[in-house]
Formats: structure tokens, sequence, C-alpha cells
């Protein structure tokens, strides 16, 4: 191979020494990598000045959320109606579905480099604003720039992290029991109403699955929404300050109620509870037919609705109602180091206070957090499903209780280990006494 | 021994010693440079890709990295995730288990699949190039998350498999919503996808030399016997390749497990496979210092087991060219 290819005969041994240098030059380079790249990193990663105090120049601002090709939509047309009003901002715009929706943000905050505005939701907005991440919005709220006048007031500040205002509610909702109206109509079956007792509710769906042949209720001891509902009730909650808020008897209790309504025959077996816990809302189990209700948020009706022909009924989870609140379904965050903090923040106050956006977003991401806009939206709304749902949810209003503190960082922890611990006990892995407490091991070391 | 290697297999760049041996001077080490400059592609790909990365996922296992806290501010916490994986976590020995478990029933199944099926179509008929194709094709989808959801909707509980099985009036499963059943249907989809060790092998067959066989005939062996003492040892390398890659495959196994339980290595973690705990740790719950230290002990692991491969092989795999002695 080398034969091949001569050798050209260059000028003698002048610099002769210059061919024992390529090994040295090579270390060199290896050296030089070895600083500049995590200089470019570090590089990126800091950064975060106003690029400028003139209001008009140009800005663009990157903004990432999570949805279908409806919430696309929408939201790209609200957008355009900020850039119609302020024509020197533009939007870099990214989306993606829900699941590894969070991986990405966490690796693009990671890598220095994560959008102006994000959405977020109540499961990770303690651990983004406890590290830093979220921009405080106090001041804003102070000077008026953030307007949250209109907002019930346990929704603005359940997006409150440590002092913090860290998230803006982007829109309201509230958990929602769903049920299949059809098949209890078809069999003269009574529907379930809010303020049953859980024992009511296991009872009636015993019923439902003796005469319609369909199981009464998922199994929601394996859902963080519909236990956080119950422990409320029992007067204690999912955390308090930096703690749980409950022991391991308060599982013990809540896996023996659900292992009673199983045996009952109030809920499916094991595998289709399972199926239900880990699908998305398209799925949910009163839409698939294998339940008769599903636990899921109130405002996910109209979304049910489209999966399904049947009629769908919404009540507040069993028990006493005030249990439940204002949940900030969603959140717009700012990036604290984002460069255009100030024109961000007046996007996102624009989405949740302006008439016309608000009309333009309609009711996807919840109830519209401004009370005159959700008045404005509910009395232009057409979709029965979605008339339904914000129905329901003004009737549900007038019993909120306050809303608990936003879950501590940890909470996905939780969240996935009460469905392990859940599952266990469904499938005869472990009684319900020690799966609840290894779940209070976990998630003590987990929220630590 | 097997490992031993001569200079063509591992021609290097010239050196300036042998440039200068060889008298050309300056033209040589222009040609050294050149050499780099061309290596340079995959020289910035090893170390901005991997090396570095690696290296500083070594830092971060001795820290509390948690994805969203900047840089400076990371702690050094010695060997705290080190201890907590061996002692304080439950959930790891778990998926070590599922893992270890995956990976001696899959490869060993996996691997006797693609061998009888290399045997089977190392013959003339015709059309055998049609089914060699047809039995690669599951493993061109390789690790595509289509195909695991393909395999997820053929093995719900009112899925392809159970419709099949209904037709012969067998009560099906729920498979993969079953903790008894979901890592057994994981073992099926990674035994299914035989097909590139089964080409390997193919391969491997086509340089067994036919003499051996016939001088084996003479001598009065069955097809058998031809098996066990021609065409096992004859083959020894070959298998003892492909064991050593598909066991490496095997403990890697992701995207199955990911896509098959939504990301949660249920039901009641028993698809719990190590990577998927690894992404768990690092994306889910944003312990990435947590997570690094899980993947360093992962790859020692994997390590010491090819190791362990290497040593063992000068029992029983031979080479045919004289240099297994």
């Amino acid at each position: 191979m080398y034969a091949a290819t001569p050798v050209p005969a260059g000028p003698p041994a002048a610099d002769h020494h210059r061919t024992a240098r390529p090994g040295r030059r090579l270390a060199n380079l290896l050296a030089a990598t070895l600083v500049a790249v995590p200089l470019l990193f570090g590089a990126a990663a800091c950064g975060g000045e106003d690029a400028s105090d003139d209001p008009n120049a140009p800005v663009k601002i990157s903004i990432f959320w999570w949805g279908g090709d409806a919430r696309a939509k929408l939201t790209e047309d609200a957008l355009a109606l900020y850039t119609k009003k302020h024509p020197n901002v533009t939007f870099e715009k990214t989306w993606q579905a829900n699941q590894g929706y969070f991986d990405k943000l966490a690796t693009l905050t990671a890598g220095g480099n994560p959008p102006d505005i994000f959405q977020i939701d109540d499961n990770f907005l303690a651990e983004y604003a406890a590290r830093n991440a979220t921009l405080d919005l106090t001041s804003y709220q102070q000077s008026g720039k953030v307007d949250t006048s209109r907002f019930p007031e346990s929704l603005w500040k359940y997006g409150v992290v440590d002092g913090k205002l860290a998230g803006l509610a982007a829109g309201e909702n509230t958990q929602g029991l769903v049920y299949n109206k059809t098949l209890l109509t078809k069999h003269g079956l009574p529907e379930p109403t809010t303020g049953m007792s859980w024992e009511q509710h296991i009872a009636w769906a015993a019923q439902v699955s003796a005469k319609a042949g369909m199981p009464g209720t998922q199994d929601p001891s394996a859902d963080y929404k519909a236990f956080w509902v119950w422990l409320r009730q029992q007067g204690k909650d999912l955390y308090r300050d930096k703690a749980l808020g409950f022991a391991a008897e308060d599982v013990t209790a809540w896996f023996e109620l659900w292992k009673g309504a199983r045996d009952r025959k109030a809920t499916p077996t094991p595998d289709v509870i399972h199926e239900g816990n880990v699908t998305d809302v398209t799925k949910q189990l009163v839409v698939t037919g294998k339940a008769a209700t599903s636990w899921v948020w109130a405002n996910q009706l109209p979304e049910l609705k489209k999966n399904t022909k049947d009629e769908l009924g919404v009540v507040a989870y069993p028990g006493d109602p005030s249990a439940q609140w204002a949940r900030a379904s969603m959140y717009y965050s700012v990036f604290k180091g984002s460069k255009h903090r100030d024109a961000a923040v007046d996007v996102i106050n624009f989405l949740v206070n302006d008439p016309e956006a608000a009309q333009v977003l309609g009711t996807d991401r919840g109830l519209p957090s401004n009370l005159d806009l959700r008045k404005q939206v509910a009395e232009s709304a057409t979709d029965p499903a979605m008339k339904l749902s914000m129905q329901v949810e003004e009737d549900l209003a007038s019993t909120f209780g306050a809303a608990p503190q936003v879950p501590l960082k940890g909470h996905s922890t939780l969240k996935s280990e009460l469905t392990k611990a859940a599952e266990a006990v469904q499938f005869g892995r472990a009684t319900p006494a020690e799966a609840a407490r290894q779940l209070v091991a976990a998630c003590t070391a987990a929220i630590a | 021994m097997a490992l031993t290697t001569t200079p063509e297999q591992t021609r290097r760049p010239p050196r300036p010693v042998r440039a200068t041996r060889r008298g050309s001077g300056p033209g040589a080490g222009r040609e050294g440079l050149a050499g780099y400059v061309f290596l340079s592609p995959w020289l910035v790909g090893l170390l901005g890709i991997t090396a570095i990365p690696m290296l500083l996922s070594l830092y971060l296992s001795f820290t509390n990295y948690d994805v969203l806290t900047p840089w400076p501010e990371v702690e050094w916490v010695g060997l705290a995730n080190y201890r907590r994986m061996f002692t304080a976590d439950p959930a790891y020995w778990h998926a070590v288990r599922v893992t270890v478990t995956f990976a001696l029933v899959a490869v060993p199944l996996k691997l006797a699949t693609a061998l009888g099926v290399a045997l089977l179509l190392n013959r003339t008929w015709r059309g055998v190039g049609l089914f060699r194709g047809l039995f690669y094709l599951p493993s061109l989808l390789g690790g595509s998350v289509a195909l695991a959801i393909v395999w997820r909707s053929m093995f719900n509980a009112d899925g392809a498999v159970n419709s099949f099985l209904a037709f012969f009036g067998i009560q099906g499963q729920p498979w993969v919503n079953d903790p008894d059943w979901a890592l057994e249907t994981l073992m099926v989809l990674a035994i299914w996808q035989f097909g590139a060790p089964m080409v390997i092998f193919l391969a491997g067959l086509k340089q067994v030399p036919t003499e051996l066989y016939e001088a084996a005939a003479v001598d009065g062996a069955g097809p058998f016997r031809q098996f066990l003492s021609v065409t096992l040892p004859m083959l020894s390398p070959v298998i003892f390749f492909n064991l050593v890659l598909e066991t490496i495959h095997g403990f890697q196994g992701f995207t199955a497990a990911f896509v098959l339980s939504n990301g949660t290595g249920g039901p009641v973690d028993s698809t719990l496979m190590y990577t998927l705990k690894l992404y768990i740790s690092g994306f889910t719950d944003l312990e990435m210092g947590y997570a690094s230290a899980m993947a360093w002990v992962f790859l020692v692991a994997i390590g010491l087991i090819t190791a362990v491969f290497f040593s063992t092989g000068r029992f029983w795999v031979h080479y045919s060219d004289g240099s297994d002695s």
C-alpha cells in the first residue's frame, strides 16, 4: 500500500526536526480540545442579561410546549396575534407530545439552552423552581406587568414555590370522575353524583358491574390525584412543608379500600387496571369500554368525548368535594437566564389576559385563568362536551377548598412508586401494609 | 492465542521512526500529519461524542448533579451514589435481576434459533435466498420503536396473539399487562430478531471445508455426529463472536422495555431493565449523578463479562489457521 504512493522527494534534511513533531502536535491538539470543549459549554451556559433597552429592537423568543396538533394550531394562532400587535417580536416555536417532553426540557436546560418560555405542570414546577431555573414573577406581578387580579386567588397562588411566583397558571382544572352515560341509561342504572361517599361509589360500581356487565369503575389506587383528594378528606395531604403529609397507615387504608372494591368486582381485573394506569387520555378505560368510569381531570372531557360515541358525564371525585381545589392545569414559566425576560413575561401575560388570545386558545389548556375571559369563552362555546366540562367546573368552584402546596421535588418518584405499590397489591405481590411501608420509605428518601 | 495480533491486523499510521528509517524525511512527516487530518472526523467524534462525555459522566457519578443545577454548583458527594446503589436501593437490585434473567434466557435461545435456521438455510434449494431475506427482515427493524408498538398491541389482552390462541380454544394471557408474562414477551421479541447472528452463522457455515464432511462421512459419521464434531468446532469462532455481541446487546436492551411499559418498567417493575432504571433515574427523577454511577457500574460489569468470555474462549474456540494453540 505504501509502495503505491511514492514519497515526494522534498527538500533534504534541512527541516528534519519537523518529522518528529506530529505526535506532539497531536497531543497539543488533544489538550486544546479538552480545554476548549468545556469552555464552549460553559459559555453557552452563562449569559442572561437583557439584550437591549430599546423596546422596539427585534426580539426572537423561543417557546416550548407539549400537546397535540390542535393545541399547536391554537398556540401558533395566539402567538401570531401577539406578533401582529408587537411586530418586533417573533417566535421560535417547538412542541411535542407529553411523553418525553420533560426529558427534553431537562436536557435543554442542562445544555444551557432552554427556551425563553416553557409550559410546565405541577409535577415539575417545584423541581425547576427549587433549582432556580424559573424566573420569579413576583416583581412583575407587583408592577402589574403580570396581571393576576382577575385570577381566582388560590389559582395563582398554586404557582408559588418557596415564596416565589414560579409559573403563571395557563388554565384551571380539577379532578373529574367521567362516566359512561349511555351505558347507565341503557341498563336503567343511576348516575353517580357529586358528594357520594367512597363506599357509596364502590357499591354503585359493583351494581354497574353486575347489571351492565362492564366493570363499574377503574381502580384508582395507583392514581396520585385520587389518592390526594382522599387524603385531604381524611385531614391529611400529599405534602406538608418539606415532608410527606401522610403516613404508611393512610396508604394501607387506601389500598384496603380498593382491595375491597376489587373483591366486590366493582373494578376491572389487575391487567386491565394496569392498562388504564399507563395509557394516555385517549385510551382511558371509559372510552375503550373496559370500565364505566375513569378518574381524570374535568377539562379532559372534550378530549375523551372525541374517542367514543357514547355520551359521557362528569362529577367530582367521591367524598367531600371541598377536598378539590382550583388547580393550575399547567403553567407558563420564563427561564431565569433568558436574554429577553421582560419581553417573555409580556408574552405570557398576553396569553392569559388578552381577550382575543383567550378567544383563540379556548379551554385547550383548561378553563381560562382570568375569570372575565372565562365568562367570555363560556358564552361563546359551542362544543357540548366543552360546555359541560365548563359547567361542571363552575359548579364545583363554589365548593373548592384551599389549594395545597405545590408538590415537592421528588414528586415524580412519588407518582411512580404509588403506581408500583398499588399494582403490587393488585397482582397479589404484596399486602397493602407491606406495599405502603415500601412506598413511604421510597418517597421519604426521594423528597429528602 | 486467539488474541495474538499480527502486524498486518494493526497497521498504524506511519510513525516518525519508521519514516526516518525509510529515509524519506519531511515527506513522511507530512504524510503522518495528513493521516491525522484524514482521521480527524473520527477523532473529533471519538473525543467529542464518546470520550469526553464519558469522562464527564465519570466525574458526575461522584456528584449530586440533577440536570437543572448549573455546573459550578454541583456538589461532590464522593462514593455516596455507589453506596446507595449497592446498599440502599432495592429497585436497583431488582433491575439487575430482571436484566440478568432476560440475558440468560433470551441470548442462548436467540443464538440457538439463529444457528438452527442458519443450518436449514445453508442448503441449495430454489428460493433459499428469499427465505434468508425473510428471516433477516425482523433484524432490519432492529430496536425500532414502531416494532415495539406493534408488539404491544399484538400481545394485549385483546390483541392478535390472543385472538389466534382463541381460534384453537386456548385461553390467552394479558401478556404485556401481567407481571408474570411481560418479561417473557420481551424475550420473545428479542429472540424473534435472530436475523443478524443468523447471517453471520450462515457466512461461517459456508467457510467450513466440504472435505471435512466427506472425510467424516467416510469414517462413518452420521449427520448428528458431523454436526457435533465438524460443524460446531469449525463454527466456534463465529459462535464466540455472536455470543459476545449478543450478550452485550442483551444487557443493553432498552427500546422494547421502554415502549412496552410506557417508560415505567411496569407492571410491578417486571420489565425494569437496567438501562430503563438508569434512564428513569436520570431523566424522570433528575438524579443524573446517580444515573452516571449506574452507567459506570454497568460498563465495568459488561467489561468483566466480556473478559470472562475471552478467558474461557481458549478452551472451546478453535481457529483453523492454527493460531489457537
